[in-house]
Parts: C-alpha cells; sequence; structure tokens
C-alpha cells in the first residue's frame, strides 16, 4: 500500500529567477555542465512599459501516473511504493543511443537528462533521497535564498500552501498529475 | 549561487598554481614556470631598481577588494611591505560609490548611515532607486526582506532604465529613466513637497541646515529656472504627472525607505544624485527612524563594513596633490595619488599630464584593473608603456595576461580570517581554513613575509597569521566588544549580534540632537554645506544640483552616438570574478540589452552578432532585444572578461573598452556615462 507522495511546492511569486537552486542541484549531484536536473525559466510579457514577468523552477515532477515509466522499454523507470518518488535504475537502463530516449521525448517537463557520454544513461531528479535520510529537504530548497520552494509529502503541503495545480507557464495534465503545487505570481496592481 | 557554484572555482583547471616569468609580448599570456626562489628575487631586484633610478613614487599599487577576506588578508599587507621599503603612489576612489562617500561625508558627516536590511518590514513604502539586489544579492536576505515587506502590504517603486528582476519580483511601479537625470526627477520632487508645503518643517528646521538655500535654488529663485515635474520631464523621461505623484507619496506616507542604490551615482556628477536624495530623506523626516532610510551608502551601526586591517604604516611620499575627499575632514594619505579612472592616463602622461609621479613599476594585488577601470583600450598602451609589471593572481586575467612576474594566488579556503557583513548585518564569520593551498599557490601575506627580506626589511612581520588575526580583533572596537569568546566564535564559525530591534543609524542624533550633535561641521545634516561653499567650484555646489552629465542626454555627441550605455551587475559573477566558470557562464550569456524599438530602427534582431562601439573602442556581442530596458538605454553587464581578437575588437563582453576614463568632479566613477552606437555585424 501506498503511504504518501512526496512533491513539490514553488512560490511563483517570490522567485527572483537567481539559479541559486539550479546551481545547488548540479554542486550536490556532481552533474555535469550540460545536465541539470532543475531548470529555471524566464517568461516576458507585454510592450514597454507595462511588462509581466514571470520564472518557473522546475525539476522531475515525480507524477502520479509517470509517463516515462510507462514508455520505458525496460522497464527502468519505477516509481517508489513508499514515497511515490519516481527513480531510476541504471542498470537496466538501455541508454539514450539505444532505445532513442524515449522517456525524455515523452516528458512535458524535459526532466529526464542524459549526459553527453557515448549511450549515456538517463538521470534526473531524485528528490535528493541521500537527504531525506536524514532528515534534510532536498539541497534546491535548502538552498533557495528567497525560500520559495518546499518539498515533503503532499498532504501536507496542500495543507500549508493549498492546492493550485497551475501555473503560468507550466503544463499541467490530469492525466499524468505532477507532484507538484504553487503559488502563482499575478501582476502587482497599483495600491 | 555564486558560494554554491565555489568548489568549481577552487578546483577550476584553469587555476594559476605556479608562479611564472612572462616569455612573450605583454599581453599575450606566454608565460614559463619559475621557482617562488626566482620569482621573488626578481621582483625585488625590480622594485630596487626602479626605487634608485626613479624614486618610490614610480611604483604604483593598484590593491582592490576581488581576493580579500576582511581584517588580515587585505590589499593592507601589501601596503604594508611597500611604506616599510619606501612608500609608493596609491589610487583613490570606490568604483562602487565614491560619489556616495562624498555625499555623506558633505551631508552627515559620516558613512555609518545604514539600516538592518530587517528594517524594511518597518516601512510602508519602498523606493528602489537604481536596486537591484535580487541581482546583487547587497547584504544576504535582502530580497528576502523586501519579498516580506511586500507581503506585510508596503508599496514597492523601482525607478530604473531597466526592468530588472527586482522590478519584477518586487515593484508595484516601474518608472523608467533615462541614465544620469536621476538629480533631476529627486529635484523636482522637492519642488512638487516644497510647492504644496509637504516637507516636514520641524525635522528640517531642528537638524538641518540650509533648507532655503536649497529651496531657492528648487524654486528657480538664483536661475530663473523653477525645477517643476515638467522641466524635470524632459530631462528625465518620467512624465509629470508621474514624477508629482511619486513626491506626494514619498511626502505622506510614514515611515519610508528610500533606498538610494549606488548605480545612478556612478554617472558624471553622480556624487549630486547622492547629495538630492539624502536632502529628500531630510525634507521628508524619513532619518533616524525605523521604517525610514537616510538614503546613504548603507553601513549599519552594529555590524559595520570595513577594518581594521593591519597597520600600513607611513607613506613617506608627501601629498603634493590633493583630492576633495581630504576636503571633506578625512585623514591625509601621505602620498601621491590617481583616481582609478586615471591610472592608465596617469601611466601614460605621468608628471607632464599633472600627475604626482612618473609610473615605471606597477603592482597589482586583488584585482583586475585593465578589466575593470574605464577604457580598457587604453589601458593596455599603458600596460605596454611600463618597465616592470607584477600581478597576483588566481586565473589568467586581462590584468595578469600583462605581467612580467604572475604570482599563484590561493582563495579564502586555504586561510583564515574573521569576515563581516557587506555592508550591514547582524553577523561577523569566522573563516576557518578548510583546505591546503593549490599547488604552490601561497596568499599575499606570505609572498610579502618573502619579500621583506629581500628588501633589506627586518620589522615586516613578528607574528604568524593567527596571532595578526588576533592582534587585529583586538585592535577593533566592534567586534572585540560584540564577540566575548574569540574561541567560541572560531569554533561555531559565525557570531549573531542579537537586537531586539534592527539597528538604524542616527537614533541618537534624532533623539538627543544637543548631546549628539551630527559630525558635520555645524553639527547639523547639511543641505547646504560650508566646506563644498569653500572650495569655489562651480560644479560641486554647496547644496545638491542638477548639472548635465557628458555623455548623456544633451550632450552634442549624442548626434554620433545615440544610445546610452549603462554597465549593471549580473548574478552570475561578482564583478569580473567568475566569468570564466562554465557552470556559471552556461546559465545566462553575456549580451547587450536593446529596446525593441532601437533595435527596429538598426535591423537587429533578436540573438543577432552586434558591434556596441564608441571613439574608445568596439564589441562584437550577441544581443537581446528585450522590453525590459527603456528604449535610448543599452545595457552591457560589467565584468565579462576582455578578450580582443587581431584587430582589437573585443569579443568577450568587457563593458570598459567603451566606458570613459573621466571621473566626476566629486570622484564618482562614472561607468555608467557613456555613449554609443549599434550596428548589425
Amino acid at each position: 500500500m501506498k503511504r504518501e507522495q512526496i512533491g513539490f511546492y514553488f512560490n511563483q511569486s517570490r522567485c527572483i529567477g537567481c539559479y541559486t537552486c539550479t546551481i545547488a542541484c548540479k554542486d550536490w549531484h556532481n552533474l555535469e555542465l550540460e545536465v541539470n536536473w532543475r531548470i529555471v525559466t524566464t517568461k516576458e510579457q507585454g510592450k514597454f512599459p507595462n511588462l509581466f514577468v514571470t520564472h518557473l523552477s522546475l525539476s522531475c515532477n515525480h507524477c502520479t501516473n509517470p509517463i516515462c515509466a510507462t514508455v520505458c522499454p525496460n522497464n527502468a523507470i519505477t516509481k517508489r511504493e513508499e514515497d511515490g518518488i519516481v527513480v531510476v535504475d541504471l542498470n537496466k537502463c538501455l541508454g539514450k543511443d539505444k532505445c532513442g530516449a524515449v522517456c525524455k521525448n515523452v516528458c512535458p517537463y524535459s526532466s529526464p537528462q542524459f549526459g553527453t557520454e557515448e549511450n549515456a544513461r538517463m538521470q534526473k531528479c531524485d528528490l535528493c533521497l541521500d537527504r531525506w535520510v536524514e532528515n534534510k529537504k532536498p539541497i534546491c530548497v535548502e538552498a533557495c535564498p528567497m525560500r520559495a520552494l518546499d518539498a515533503g509529502p503532499l498532504d501536507q503541503l496542500k495543507t500549508k500552501y493549498g492546492n493550485i495545480k497551475k501555473v503560468d507557464g507550466f503544463f499541467y495534465s490530469t492525466k499524468i498529475d505532477p507532484s507538484i503545487i504553487f503559488n502563482p505570481k499575478t501582476p502587482s496592481k497599483e495600491i | 549561487m555564486r558560494g554554491r557554484a565555489y568548489r568549481q572555482r577552487v578546483y577550476a583547471p584553469d587555476r594559476l598554481k605556479y608562479p611564472m616569468r612572462r616569455v612573450g609580448a605583454r599581453g599575450q599570456a606566454k608565460f614559463e614556470q619559475i621557482s617562488w626562489n626566482d620569482a621573488l628575487d626578481i621582483v625585488a631586484t625590480q622594485l630596487k631598481k626602479v626605487k634608485d633610478r626613479y624614486g618610490s613614487a614610480s611604483i604604483l599599487y593598484i590593491g582592490y577588494s576581488g581576493n580579500n577576506t576582511c581584517i588580515l588578508h587585505t590589499p593592507a599587507v601589501v601596503m604594508r611591505l611597500l611604506n616599510m621599503f619606501g612608500g609608493f603612489t596609491r589610487i583613490w576612489g570606490v568604483a562602487s560609490c565614491e560619489g556616495g562617500v562624498f555625499a555623506c561625508r558633505a551631508t552627515y558627516g559620516t558613512l555609518t548611515t545604514g539600516h538592518w536590511r530587517n528594517d524594511l518590514s518597518n516601512s510602508k513604502l519602498i523606493i528602489m532607486w537604481g536596486w537591484n539586489p535580487a541581482e546583487t544579492v547587497w547584504v544576504p536576505n535582502t530580497s528576502l526582506y523586501l519579498a516580506q515587506a511586500k507581503e506585510a502590504g508596503a508599496k514597492i517603486v523601482c525607478v530604473d532604465p531597466r526592468y530588472t528582476n527586482s522590478t519584477a519580483t518586487f515593484a508595484h511601479q516601474w518608472i523608467p529613466i533615462r541614465p544620469g537625470t536621476d538629480t533631476a526627477m529627486l529635484v523636482a520632487m522637492a519642488h512638487v513637497i516644497i510647492e504644496e508645503n509637504l516637507q516636514d518643517q520641524n525635522f528640517l528646521d531642528r537638524y538641518t541646515l540650509g533648507f532655503d538655500k536649497f529651496k531657492d535654488y528648487v524654486l528657480g529663485v538664483d536661475d530663473g529656472v523653477p525645477k517643476t515635474p515638467d522641466w524635470a520631464e524632459t530631462i528625465t523621461g518620467v512624465l509629470a504627472d508621474t514624477i508629482e505623484k511619486l513626491a506626494r507619496e514619498y511626502a505622506t506616507t510614514k515611515p519610508a525607505a528610500l533606498i538610494a542604490s549606488y548605480a545612478p551615482g556612478r554617472t558624471a556628477y553622480g556624487e549630486q544624485y547622492h547629495r538630492a536624495v539624502q536632502v529628500l530623506t531630510a525634507i521628508t523626516g524619513n532619518i533616524g527612524l525605523h521604517g525610514g532610510n537616510p538614503a546613504g551608502i548603507g553601513r549599519a551601526p552594529v555590524g559595520k563594513q570595513l577594518g581594521p586591517v593591519m597597520p600600513i604604516g607611513i607613506n613617506p611620499n608627501e601629498a603634493k596633490y590633493t583630492y576633495i575627499r581630504e576636503r571633506l575632514k578625512r585623514p591625509i594619505p601621505r602620498s601621491g595619488t590617481v583616481h582609478i579612472s586615471k591610472v592608465w592616463d596617469a601611466i601614460l602622461n605621468g608628471k607632464d599630464g599633472g600627475y604626482p609621479s612618473d609610473i615605471e613599476l606597477l603592482y597589482v594585488t586583488h584585482g583586475n584593473p585593465l578589466n575593470q577601470f574605464p577604457n580598457t583600450n587604453k589601458g593596455v598602451k599603458a600596460l605596454e608603456r611600463l618597465e616592470f609589471v607584477v600581478v597576483h593572481e588566481q586565473f589568467m586575467t586581462a590584468t595578469a595576461k600583462y605581467a612580467d612576474i604572475l604570482l599563484p594566488i590561493n582563495t579564502h579556503l586555504a586561510r583564515t580570517d574573521i569576515g563581516r557583513p557587506w555592508t550591514s548585518g547582524p553577523y561577523y564569520i569566522f573563516n576557518n581554513k578548510a583546505i591546503d593551498s593549490l599547488g604552490e599557490s601561497k596568499s599575499d601575506f606570505e609572498i610579502c613575509c618573502e619579500l621583506a627580506p629581500r628588501l633589506g626589511i627586518e620589522n615586516y612581520s613578528n607574528k604568524t597569521e593567527e596571532e595578526w588575526l588576533k592582534e587585529i580583533f583586538n585592535m577593533s572596537k566592534d567586534l572585540s566588544t560584540d564577540i566575548q569568546d574569540y574561541d567560541e566564535f572560531r569554533r561555531k564559525g559565525v557570531h549573531k549580534i542579537k537586537r531586539s530591534e534592527p539597528a538604524i543609524a542616527f537614533t541618537r542624533e534624532i533623539k538627543d540632537p544637543k548631546k549628539y550633535p551630527f559630525p558635520t561641521p555645524s553639527g547639523k545634516i547639511e543641505i547646504y554645506s560650508e566646506q563644498l561653499s569653500n572650495l569655489h567650484k562651480p560644479q560641486i555646489p554647496p547644496i545638491p544640483k542638477y548639472i548635465p552629465p557628458w555623455e548623456g542626454i544633451g550632450d552634442p555627441l549624442t548626434r554620433k552616438y545615440p544610445l546610452q550605455l549603462i554597465t549593471p551587475h549580473i548574478g552570475r559573477r561578482a564583478h569580473s570574478i567568475y566569468d570564466n566558470i562554465p557552470l556559471l557562464r552556461n546559465l545566462k550569456p553575456q549580451t547587450v540589452w536593446i529596446n525593441s524599438k532601437d533595435a527596429s530602427l538598426r535591423g537587429i534582431q533578436n540573438g543577432d552578432l552586434v558591434k556596441v562601439f564608441n571613439d574608445r573602442g568596439e564589441m562584437v556581442i550577441p544581443v537581446n532585444v528585450t522590453e525590459r530596458i527603456m528604449p535610448g538605454v543599452v545595457s552591457i553587464p560589467q565584468g565579462a572578461w576582455y578578450r580582443p581578437d587581431e584587430d582589437g575588437v573585443d569579443r568577450g563582453g568587457c563593458a570598459n573598452v567603451l566606458t570613459k576614463d573621466r571621473f566626476s568632479p566629486g570622484g564618482a566613477f562614472c561607468s555608467n556615462s557613456s555613449l554609443v552606437e549599434v550596428k548589425r555585424v
């Protein structure tokens, strides 16, 4: 029986687009230059001088129904029973050249990543499994200078932050149901 | 973010690890590895030769802030050595905020003008004037405190030519303004406040000097030009209506924090901006008040920014040339001085050009002046001219390429020191040595210890690093009283200063002005300064005035170069540091920002390679066509590494190939007063 689902919270109204989450992740997991488990994107809307700019920090969303796992030809991607974290078994992964990186191609968030080496195995955010063991939150959460990220059991996050599943620039699919909730940014009104 | 990337910097494959001697032409970066013994012998021989032949004033020392930690490992260790050797010519001027230093001294008589950042939560209105902490950090957690202030209901206004990430996150209102015209808008705000009688007259009567003289200027009594919002609109590009509303709001919302960032002061007559903004905080009575702000340079009364440092002794070169700072009650440095904007000109022209000496030897530590001081192409000529150049560095920077002897320096991870908050904040950090120095790299202090006997100096240091640190700690007034237990501080690595409320400047002076006068000649906040009046320089007026800047709006040069260049910070670098770290470089390319209107006039599309140029230099750089910068202005983030091609065209995006090497009469560093044109390549 599934006990809980761990997920993320992203407070878009707080995000200053500084990339600290991206860099902390790359440093913690020793990722090579071309690989990003967490990516920050920026969206600019409007015409001078009436503008609206938002940032979005995303990693793997550890979906309820991970489509990457469904398409993997060798069942290398699984969802852990105990916490819903989606993990990849490097021994089973066939490598991007052999299978054509189907997991990456179907993921709406481009979360599966591949290094530059030949037939690179898939890698992605594992919600810092190594840190949960020590009762620590993922490194991106700890590093965010704006406290705009959180992670934990999704039920608890929803109680704390509400249950908003959509935000500007994010594709929400009921089918795969990503485990992330948001505080969306709205244009500041003159007060 | 930069801290999280620091491992990549410490162990970067391009770290300098061995002493080197130049074998190619200067600037070609062709070196051979030599022993420390040989390297230090050569440096000592050259220092002695140059001193004997031309005098000690022909040694120019540039020590900046690149590889400092706060107490021990600072340029003071080199200044001490050079003073004991017989003196040198020194630089003056803080690139960050010399205009602010001038204004703080003139208006308040002190640089201690800051509030702890958690005081922002006490403000009802926050005006961020040219301030972008989302990129610059500017005291840890500043952006978090701004977010919290906004969430608690404070209104936030950003005045900035660019729609920065700070504007995007915090601002309810964005007021784009032409660079170099901030003083005009501030003076027009004063006009609105005076016309509508909204000034805090009690505050002005009790604490300030010379409001009436400023009022006469604002109303146009002196010159027949009332400084109305309409007058300012034509100068600043900000609608008169917008200026009026902001003025009213600022005057009637208390407490309100007008945070005056340094960037608008890095312009021609930038010190007038700092003076004007300070006067506006006085007119509205927002000084010495929680949630207010005196718009100084930001050092809070607890947890100050600097010093003390290793005693540097006396420079025997008498000051023959005075500069503006020393006229404002600063101890006179006993040496010839050259403004940081003028080092290249001083090297090229020497005494004939009116400088204190002919420079023959350049000694550079803690910085990358060729990249970071204005007019890089003139810098190249200057560095080619010198008899000898020695550089302490961690990487092969633009300046390092011009060294004759290049000495490898360790990072703060391999040293022990104490860190202070920048520029205020309730903590001190003990920087415990964490790793051994890489390769053969050493600290500047170790190098000076080994150079001293070679220069015939016996008493440079009779202490270890540890003993010096303890001694300097004990010399300090604040550290040694705030921290009771040095060993515990060292063990914990951090000391947090506990206060029931945020420390802010001028509470005593406001509470009891008789007992605690402001440290100015009059004891008051000097809107009018007798000291400045006595200078008899119309370009350094005794009250703040808008003076049309060179290479700004109205300069005839705009016909040839119609775009104003600003050179802001970018989050992935600290000035020029980290530009070579791929992890950070990959986040954001170095680009020139241009508004879509200016781009379409020139047939430029987003992502094109463009040429940015003026009479001083040119660069080829990718363009970011964006709505986030106002028309008429382009921006190139400062700090990208200078990389000239065979035609001398910069391919690295070094903003200073375009900046003008002229400083403001009050000392301001003018990196945001340059005109350029942009063309498709």
